[in-house]
């Protein structure tokens, strides 16, 4: 098959059943009509033929018995006047020897057929041939022959097979509007199924219902698919619950063992120990980091993420952010470039140094050795936009935008980086509640994270789940 | 040479002899036919017995009617054929042949009445009264119809048959 059926599109493969269907009924039906109506034209024309037959042969009779082939032949040539149609006639004696002949004028002598089967008529391409036999008390006292000329028949059928040609067209027309009218009943709830499901598959948003009151199997596909995201919905909730039950349980005993922790470095004078306690304390920062990003996730998705919004001069955060860095990984420079001392922003302070803490952890991160990264910030006549720039391994194109999302991490697994994939998604979302908008650019080698906060007052978007 | 241009000559004279004796029985035949097929064409009175056919002294067609009569019914009824000898002699016939070189037409004409159709086969005989006379036209047998002694005769033929005649009268 040239096209494969299930390549059509719903649409067009109802559309396309609909002209098939009506066209092939139509055909047969046609095709009877056409063939019945040829046939009864033929019938006719045989026994009208016959019936001149049986004239001219009644007529020819006393001319047979007394051989007058002369008045046979005038009796003959009657037919020009009375059957036009007829190009020759011949009446044979009950030898079968010709007896008397007529040929239209213009035409061909008439051959008298082998097949002398008396009472038959023949159809040829144009013309009918009939041999009637002459009857006088009983007896065949000979035949006569007519051929008679079928232009009519090929008028006939060619106007025939032109008004079904026609007919079918019409009827191709037609089949195509009803079959366009209709198809919307099916493929419209189809496809508004498929936008619903590439929408849900694009923003995360599982709480879209289709509705549809209808009984058949689309709509029975259509509740199966809303069934579906129920459960998927309750999978998300039930995953929610655990992340946000476990990191709270998970903080209140990581707290103690940090407290203990701090005490056992403070009473520890042995070198060798406080190396060990200062291991530990490192690796329980960490998991307090992560637990930490956990809750913030499960606060995030119950709503109850709160911003403490306040005017503060973000170019010294940023300053103590960096120092704060310098101490932690001395192997990178991190820069603040195009300084002007004052850059007040109305946002929440703890929060945005969040931001930033994650933004250059992660530049640190993915620009293993030693690398610069670069840190600007400038405001047009709304926005302060602050840019933070690597020169590390970059992002692909393709995960440019999934880095935002929740647990994501690069599917570059020649970088091995440990963490839950978190950190962005956190950034995205008290970015967004600020009124901002965070972005990532990537030119040749590194990355360009861009985050925006508005100069001016503005309420923070209002604590909702995502 | 003389002998053999008089052998040629005996030879001429004896194959046109057997030629014209040929046609002559061939004729009689046609003839002999044609009397017959009158019948299908003539409406006689009803008149109960045989179908008799009539003929006045020799004729070479008499042999082929009697060959007819023995094959052949006229309306279901046996053919009869019954030759007169002189005129005085003839009786009621449903048809009457009045051959060539015959007796003089007037004496036979006296002798026939109401219901016998009259067939001769001499010039100008249809002209004289008789039904039917057969003539040669273009070298066919055709034949010449009276109208007005197929009247007189009481007698009726038919259209189909009389198309086939030179009418004379």
């Amino acid at each position: 098959m040239l096209v494969k059926l299930s390549d059509i599109s719903i649409r067009n493969k109802l559309v396309l059943m609909q002209m098939f269907t009506s066209v092939l009924v139509l055909s047969i039906v046609f095709a009877v009509f056409v063939i019945t109506d040829i046939n009864s034209y033929k019938e006719r024309k045989v026994k009208s033929v016959k019936s001149i037959a049986q004239v001219v042969g009644t007529n020819s009779i006393s001319t047979l018995q007394f051989q007058d082939e002369d008045a046979a032949k005038e009796i003959l040539s009657e037919l020009h006047n009375v059957a036009p149609e007829i190009i020759n006639a011949a009446i044979l004696d009950k030898n079968g020897n010709l007896f008397a002949s007529y040929n239209r004028p213009g035409s061909d002598t008439f051959i008298i057929p082998s097949n002398k089967n008396v009472g038959s008529s023949t159809f040829h391409d144009h013309s009918l041939l009939v041999n009637n036999p002459i009857v006088n008390e009983n007896e065949i006292i000979g035949n006569v022959f007519l051929n008679v000329e079928l232009n009519e028949l090929q008028q006939i059928k060619k106007s025939k097979y032109e008004i079904t040609a026609v007919l079918l067209i019409v009827a191709l027309g037609f089949s195509f509007l009803i079959g366009a009218a209709v198809q919307p009943y099916i493929s419209k709830r189809l496809l508004r199924l498929l936008k619903t499901m590439n929408e849900v598959t694009e923003s995360g948003d599982y709480s879209k219902k289709i509705s549809d009151d209808g009984k058949d199997e689309i709509s029975v596909l259509i509740k199966v698919y809303n069934n579906l995201m129920l459960q998927v919905r309750k999978n998300q909730q039930k995953k929610d619950e655990f992340i946000g039950i476990a990191s709270h349980e998970f903080k209140t005993p990581l707290t103690s063992i940090k407290g203990y922790l701090d005490l056992l470095d403070l009473m520890e004078n042995d070198e060798g120990k406080k190396q060990l306690v200062g291991k530990a304390q490192r690796n329980v920062n960490k998991l307090e980091v992560l637990i930490k990003d956990l809750l913030d996730v499960s606060k995030i998705q119950s709503g109850q993420l709160e911003l403490n919004m306040q005017r503060f001069n973000i170019d010294e955060l940023i300053k103590e952010t960096i120092a704060a860095f310098q101490m932690l990984s001395p192997t990178h420079h991190l820069i603040l470039k195009n300084t002007s001392g004052e850059a007040f922003v109305y946002a929440d302070k703890q929060r945005i140094e969040q931001v930033l803490i994650n933004l250059l952890s992660n530049a640190i991160k993915y620009s293993p050795g030693e690398k610069e990264v670069i840190i600007s910030y400038e405001k047009n006549d709304t926005d302060m936009i602050i840019k933070i720039t690597d020169f590390g391994i970059g992002i692909a194109e393709e995960e440019r935008l999934n880095i935002f999302e929740r647990f994501y991490r690069t599917k570059d697994i020649s970088v091995h980086i440990s963490g839950f994939g978190l950190g962005l998604y956190i950034c995205r979302d008290i970015i967004k509640r600020h009124n901002g908008k965070i972005w990532v650019e990537t030119q040749g080698k590194g990355s360009s994270f861009y985050f925006t906060l508005p100069l001016k007052t503005k309420e923070p978007v209002l604590q909702q789940k995502v | 040479m003389l002998l053999k241009r008089f052998l040629f000559f005996v030879m001429i004279a004896f194959l046109s002899g057997t030629a014209s004796a040929q046609n002559i029985e061939a004729e009689a035949n046609l003839k002999a036919v044609f009397i017959y097929n009158f019948t299908k064409y003539v409406e006689w009175d009803t008149n109960n017995g045989d179908f008799v056919i009539g003929v006045i002294g020799q004729s070479s067609v008499t042999s082929a009617l009697n060959i007819i009569a023995r094959n052949n019914t006229v309306k279901n009824k046996k053919i009869v054929i019954k030759v007169f000898n002189k005129p005085e002699d003839i009786e009621y016939c449903n048809i009457l042949f009045i051959p060539k070189n015959s007796f003089s037409l007037s004496s036979i004409l006296e002798k026939t009445g109401k219901g016998t159709l009259t067939v001769s086969e001499e010039n100008g005989y249809a002209k004289k009264g008789t039904a039917f006379n057969f003539v040669i036209v273009n070298n066919k047998l055709k034949f010449e119809a009276n109208l007005k002694a197929l009247y007189l005769a009481d007698l009726k033929a038919g259209s189909q048959l009389l198309k086939l005649g030179i009418i004379v009268d």
